[in-house]
């Protein structure tokens, strides 16, 4: 209960800094916009082979841009330590990982829900909305394993020298198994190809499960000095 | 002092495997019906896959350690064989390579082992990275233990990911009847050589480290 | 009775010593002043005592019970050379935050209560990037009064003001310490840490060289010691 309560805390606060700085979620959907735009110049998509190229596309999109994003939110963490302030108070690491994963989460949702739309109005692709009912398990375990992995690293890679910049380098190898499993349960659900995705959805829920145990059990030791 | 006299010994015995070693890769084991004398490094390939996984799990294992105990020798020691475990791991990798090319016509293939081996390998050059970034000696053994944990425990999701997504590495066997037992028997002496080349690289670089650590700190005595 | 205690304390960083043999104790409504020049470990001293950082050497008690982080942090503020704030937040923002973190009512007259007595009530809604540097300390400070902690442990809270807002921070603190809380401060200003202090403490090059009660020690005696470490501290 209290556990909850402090980790919503942190989101809310999130949120509204969210809200008041516009540096995180705003730079994302820039990002993304930007590139399918370059995806069109680079890929040259049309009506016959969009539905191929889509998931492709689609999670280079959400890997690049979510980490970016994540970088952003553990920078304003970091800023002025503004994080000791959660440190010395009665809310534990724990649920300070989780609330900073709720944050994490929401905003890398909202951008990949943005990319989507976009993504269908730039290629006339409608049909990826009107398969989000399938799609929306994929995108909820990638997304978490997204925002495990990155709410953990991006907070590590911003105490170092070489700030952001680091975090591609440590969180891309790692989130492989999501990316893999994004991609190929999106593309057999958009091309109808055969198997289902059900095996990729179970890969990506023990990656999840692994990683916020061990999270969980991690995050303490980089809030300490 | 026991640890020198461990080295030493080391050392010599690896005088004596390392040839010993090739020499039973080159001219004691049979060549191979299908791939022919390429097959050789096979027994190199594995082996230093072996002595890799070796070393991370060193890592690992020093990473849990140094977080429980906080004591600065676990980190060296996780340090020193991760850079032994990237060491091995680009041999593994080049070794592959040279495989394929006259077996597969490739330079590169996305088989699943491999991949799993070069995704490791982006982790741990990550790892150094990481600790080339922070100055202060006892938050980078914090933060590099973290990344030596999550690291080691995405082998085997990125293994079972990338296997699932595809497979397509040859299994070297006479008509599904295993390895040649002679065969058999020269990749276990070249594993064993090749862990005791890892055993004799982690204590000399670890020693090598703890005498600059020990030496960078008599220096600042000095100064001050 | 002692909140925290350090035995033999010591850091080693990787190749440096910062700090070594540190014996200490803080009672309750303590208040203990560390000189030192800068590089003696004041920092590193006071990140130890307030739970953030762990030693390598010795041990630390809290309560007369070895150390549980947990326990310690909720009792602890800690102001270090940085202000805890969010930047983007503002002062309300900002303080309504700390009282979810802490469980408090953030709707009821305390927030403003705090913010008047530290002359931010008018800027309640600005940016706290918008405020002065001597704003933004007395806003960190006006987070401890809220959150009402044991131990007060401040690092080098004048630095970077001028001398009117270092009164006022030198008065917020007096305040703290009419509540009956402990304070831990750091500084090398002599004037206004001296008379903060039940107890001073000099410390150089990671060692403890005196700490005494104030009866005991001479300002003058703090002066001269910074003068022969050649110290330009006036």
């Amino acid at each position: 209960m209290k556990f909850m309560h402090d980790a919503v805390s942190i989101l809310r606060k999130d949120i509204l800094l969210e809200i008041r700085g516009k540096e995180s979620l705003s730079l994302m959907l820039f990002l993304s916009l930007l590139f399918l735009v370059i995806f069109n110049f680079a890929l040259d998509i049309d009506k016959e082979n969009v539905s191929l190229l889509a998931s492709g596309i689609l999670w280079v999109i959400f890997s690049f841009t979510g980490i970016l994003g994540m970088g952003r939110t553990s920078m304003s963490e970091r800023d002025e330590e503004a994080y000791l302030s959660i440190v010395f108070s009665p809310v534990s690491a724990e649920s300070f990982y989780a609330g900073k994963v709720l944050s994490n989460l929401l905003f890398l949702l909202l951008m990949e829900a943005f990319t989507l739309v976009f993504f269908a109005v730039l290629f006339d692709f409608e049909k990826i909305i009107g398969m989000l009912p399938q799609l929306l398990p994929v995108l909820l375990l990638g997304t978490l394993g997204f925002a495990l992995v990155g709410t953990l690293f991006s907070f590590l890679a911003t105490a170092s020298r070489y700030g952001e910049v680091l975090l591609p380098f440590l969180y891309l190898p790692v989130v492989v198994p999501v990316i893999l499993g994004g991609v190929s349960s999106m593309d057999i659900i958009l091309n109808g190809k055969p198997g289902g995705p059900g095996r990729w959805l179970q890969i990506m829920a023990v990656f999840d499960m692994l990683y916020l145990s061990i999270s969980l059990l991690l995050f303490r030791y980089i809030i300490e000095d | 002092m026991k640890t020198n006299r461990i080295i030493i010994f080391l050392f010599l015995s690896l005088l004596i495997l390392m040839p010993l070693d090739f020499f039973l890769i080159f001219r004691v084991a049979p060549t191979e019906r299908v791939m022919g004398d390429v097959q050789r490094i096979f027994y190199l390939h594995i082996s230093l896959a072996m002595a890799a996984f070796l070393s991370l799990t060193v890592v690992f294992i020093s990473s849990i350690i140094f977080l429980w105990k906080k004591d600065l020798k676990w980190d060296t020691a996780a340090s020193v064989s991760a850079e032994i475990g990237v060491l091995f791991a680009t041999l593994v990798l080049i070794t592959g390579s040279l495989w394929a090319r006259p077996i597969w016509n490739v330079w590169w293939t996305w088989d699943p082992r491999l991949l799993t081996v070069l995704i490791l390998w982006f982790i741990y050059i990550g790892y150094f990275l990481l600790r080339g970034g922070i100055a202060d000696r006892f938050r980078k053994a914090q933060y590099s233990a973290v990344i030596g944990i999550i690291g080691y425990v995405d082998i085997p999701v990125v293994r079972y990911a990338t296997k699932w997504w595809k497979s397509i590495h040859p299994l070297l066997t006479k008509q599904g009847g295993g390895l040649d037992p002679v065969m058999k028997k020269v990749m276990f002496f070249s594993m064993a050589t090749f862990f005791v080349l890892t055993v004799f690289l982690f204590l000399f670089r670890f020693r090598l480290a703890r005498m600059e650590e020990r030496l960078l700190i008599l220096k600042k005595r000095m100064e001050d | 009775m002692n909140i925290i205690e350090l035995r033999g304390v010591g850091k080693q960083y990787h190749s440096k010593t910062a700090l070594s043999g540190i014996d200490m104790s803080i009672g309750e409504g303590d208040s203990v002043t560390v000189f030192g020049p800068n590089g003696a470990g004041k920092t590193t001293l006071l990140k130890i005592i307030s739970g953030l950082m762990q030693a390598t050497r010795g041990k630390t008690f809290y309560n007369n019970k070895v150390y549980s982080e947990s326990d310690i942090k909720k009792e602890v503020f800690y102001l270090g050379h940085k202000t805890a704030l969010y930047n983007a937040l503002t002062v309300q923002e900002n303080m309504n935050f700390i009282c979810r973190l802490f469980s408090l009512d953030h709707r009821g007259k305390s927030i403003e209560n705090a913010l008047r007595d530290h002359g931010l009530w008018e800027r309640r809604m600005d940016p706290v990037n918008e405020l002065s540097q001597g704003m933004k300390k007395r806003l960190a400070l006006a987070k401890g009064f809220i959150t009402n902690p044991e131990v007060f442990i401040l690092d080098e809270p004048f630095t970077g003001l001028d001398l009117g807002w270092r009164s006022s921070v030198l008065s917020k603190i007096k305040n703290i310490r009419k509540r009956g809380k402990s304070v831990v401060i750091s500084t090398h200003l002599v004037e206004e840490g001296y008379a903060l202090a039940d107890r001073v403490a000099f410390l150089h090059k990671g060692k403890l060289l005196f700490i005494k009660k104030k009866e005991e020690a001479e300002i003058g005696e703090i002066y001269s010691l910074f003068d022969s470490l050649g110290e330009n501290i006036r």
